[in-house]
């Protein structure tokens, strides 16, 4: 396979960021505590989210709500495969088609997960083409709340609010490290693909892309379909490391968390989704410890509740009127390495 | 027979409050294409004055309803001011975020300064007994709502057709650029704008609120995601089509609960939504979607 050199330099930048992640990821597990440990898994779940994200909105720049319900649709069906079929007898006395009855190995569990989300989303996206604008917004809103209303009703499959409880443990944070190296690369090579260029093209001049004979729908319902599959991939990587899922976890507050990641960092660039996931865990661990009222320089704090909330809206706001493209904006990391490109 | 018409009654009721809600969305819309989700907030802070005119012995009902109104167009000409004007003239994505993190924000504000769970309010229970109308029994309060939506759509439509503002701002959704190089100011119009989208909001949050009697950090969350809905399947910016919208989600809805079986309740907004998408499937950009051209605009 020959590469272009935008091509090249994308390798590049994703393996600088690859490196980063590695990083964090060795630190954290030869000094960081257990609890840290669990931060820093659920920051890179997160992560998978906003790379996923990244895929459809920095590429379409279209913007998509559904994301955290394909991640739970992800989440329950290699979950509902996966836990040994003792606990489930327990936990879903009631599931129909026999869904209790059996249990799937991991890895067929998180394929076969792979595959239904991808299936759900490929449907969902040929509607989903078909709109434009503020049109996918309101579509994707929709899609959401339909999504979680049917995990809330089917509490024989999916407890609805409460637990769904007995997932075996079967990643570890060196296993999200890892993935989640890989997945910045699909979602760099994806940018830099034919398919990512187009789509930027039309993005950016929808008539003229499609002049210069684009097919922005096909090229929409890969970006969309690309981007569930990596969704769920994170939703599996969430319900294999925490051992319980509920339907909360997957529903408005979730979207908002992981949109500001997006937007802060710069929807456009890859660089600019890690990095917005770095700043806003980190950052929100401190926000999260100030709103227990803790004491600080010998001041009692009173106890806040909602601050994390208030901040994370804040990020926004600021962002979009500061620097709409977010921090990054139209730069990757290699940019600010590398020489310019002629 | 008189079931029916009681479910009629019901579904115009639903639908006027999604129009009230879904026609203040889409006059901002038109004008500068932001999509408001902070609308929502607009209305629970209609809802939080009550609770304050509750907490000071205001009861006198036109003081508590003149207070909602006031203070939801304060709001709403507030936020137009301090979070919207920034984002004015950038790409409606970058708006529409915006408005998501204003919304945000305004949730837990109150989540913050008042309570996190329901607080009560009765002051509007007077609102709402039951009369006869043609021989049917209704809620007085689903034909105030009613006929404050025709009176409302009625007074929007006398604005825009025979008032110099309005005509300033049917110009505007069209062309602003050139509105402006007549010598309209642009300011004027926005806050015009928000204006009527927080009178509507005021009106609504009324109703609502006069159902509820109670009110929460998420109070309009609901119901604007649904007058959302109603904008879509309308065609997004185009007023006729947010009534249309409203009315339309209005008589599915009830539809639903009428149709659906007992044991399918839960799954009532999952169909609603589901035949919208239908809709849409049908007609991309709503059903009252003003015709485009796209590349028209450098």
């Amino acid at each position: 396979m020959i590469l272009n050199p935008s091509q090249k330099r994308g390798l590049v930048g994703a393996a600088i960021l690859a490196a980063v992640l590695i990083t964090i990821g060795l630190v954290v597990t030869y000094f960081g505590s257990r609890y840290q440990l669990r931060l820093v898994y659920s920051a890179y779940v997160n992560l998978l989210v906003v790379l996923a994200m990244q895929v459809f909105m920095g590429n379409a720049r279209l913007t998509n709500l559904s994301h955290s319900a394909f991640m739970g649709i992800g989440a329950y069906v290699a979950a509902i495969c996966v836990t040994p079929v003792t606990v489930k007898s327990i936990s879903l006395p009631d599931a129909p088609w026999g869904l209790n009855a059996f249990s799937l190995d991991p890895v067929s569990s998180a394929l076969l997960a792979i595959a239904i989300t991808a299936v759900l989303a490929l449907i969902v996206g040929l509607f989903v083409v078909r709109l434009t604008g503020s049109g996918v917004t309101i579509f994707s809103l929709a899609v959401l709340v339909i999504v979680h209303s049917v995990f809330l009703y089917r509490t024989d499959i999916f407890k609805g609010n409460q637990a769904f409880f007995g997932i075996p443990q079967v990643f570890s944070l060196t296993s999200i490290v890892i993935l989640s190296v890989f997945v910045v690369f699909i979602v760099r090579l994806f940018r830099e693909s034919r398919w990512g260029i187009q789509l930027r093209a039309c993005a950016d001049d929808e008539v003229g892309a499609a002049a210069m004979g684009v097919n922005i729908r096909r090229l929409r319902l890969i970006a969309w379909v690309l981007s569930a599959i990596l969704l769920a991939v994170a939703g599996i990587a969430y319900a294999y490391f925490l051992g319980t899922i509920s339907a909360r976890p997957f529903y408005f507050n979730h979207v908002f968390l992981t949109l500001a990641m997006l937007i802060l960092g710069g929807m456009r660039t890859v660089t600019g989704a890690v990095l917005g996931t770095l700043l806003i865990s980190f950052g929100l661990e401190c926000v999260r410890w100030l709103e227990t009222g803790p004491v600080l320089l010998g001041i009692d704090l009173p106890e806040v509740l909602g601050l994390s909330g208030i901040a994370l809206g804040t990020v926004i706001v600021l962002t979009m009127a500061l620097r709409p493209g977010g921090i990054m904006g139209d730069q990757e990391i290699e940019d600010l390495v590398l020489k310019k490109q002629e | 027979m008189e079931y029916v018409a009681q479910q009629m009654m019901n579904a115009l009721a639903f639908g006027a409050e999604y129009a009230l809600i879904a026609l203040g969305l889409a006059i901002v819309f038109s004008i500068m294409g932001l999509v408001n989700f902070a609308h929502g907030e607009v209305i629970a802070v209609g809802g939080y004055t009550m609770v304050a005119f509750a907490a000071l012995a205001l009861n006198n009902p036109f003081i508590v309803i003149g207070g909602a109104i006031a203070a939801a167009i304060l709001m709403s000409l507030l936020l137009e001011r301090v979070a919207f004007r920034p984002v004015r003239y950038a790409d409606p994505t970058t708006g529409l975020l915006t408005a998501f993190g204003v919304s945000i924000i305004l949730q837990n504000v109150f989540l913050l300064a008042v309570s996190p769970r329901p607080v009560a309010v009765t002051s509007l229970y007077f609102l709402d007994w039951p009369v006869q109308l043609l021989g049917v029994q209704v809620s007085s309060l689903q034909v105030f709502e009613a006929v404050t939506t025709v009176l409302v759509i009625v007074g929007l439509m006398l604005f825009l057709k025979r008032t110099t503002l309005g005509l300033a701002m049917r110009a505007a959704s069209l062309d602003f650029e050139m509105v402006r190089m007549v010598g309209v100011r642009s300011n004027r119009v926005f806050a015009v704008a928000f204006m009527v989208s927080g009178l509507l909001a005021g009106l609504a949050c009324i109703f609502i609120m006069a159902r509820r009697g109670s009110v929460d950090p998420h109070l309009g969350f609901n119901p604007v995601l649904k007058a959302f809905v109603a904008c879509v399947v309308g065609g997004f910016g185009s007023l006729p089509g947010a009534v249309l919208g409203g009315f339309l989600l209005g008589a599915i809805e009830v539809a639903m609960l009428v149709l659906l079986p007992q044991e399918y309740g839960g799954m009532k907004d999952a169909f609603v939504f589901g035949i919208i998408a239908l809709v849409l499937v049908w007609r991309p950009d709503g059903i009252l979607s003003p015709p485009t051209e796209k590349g028209d605009k450098i």
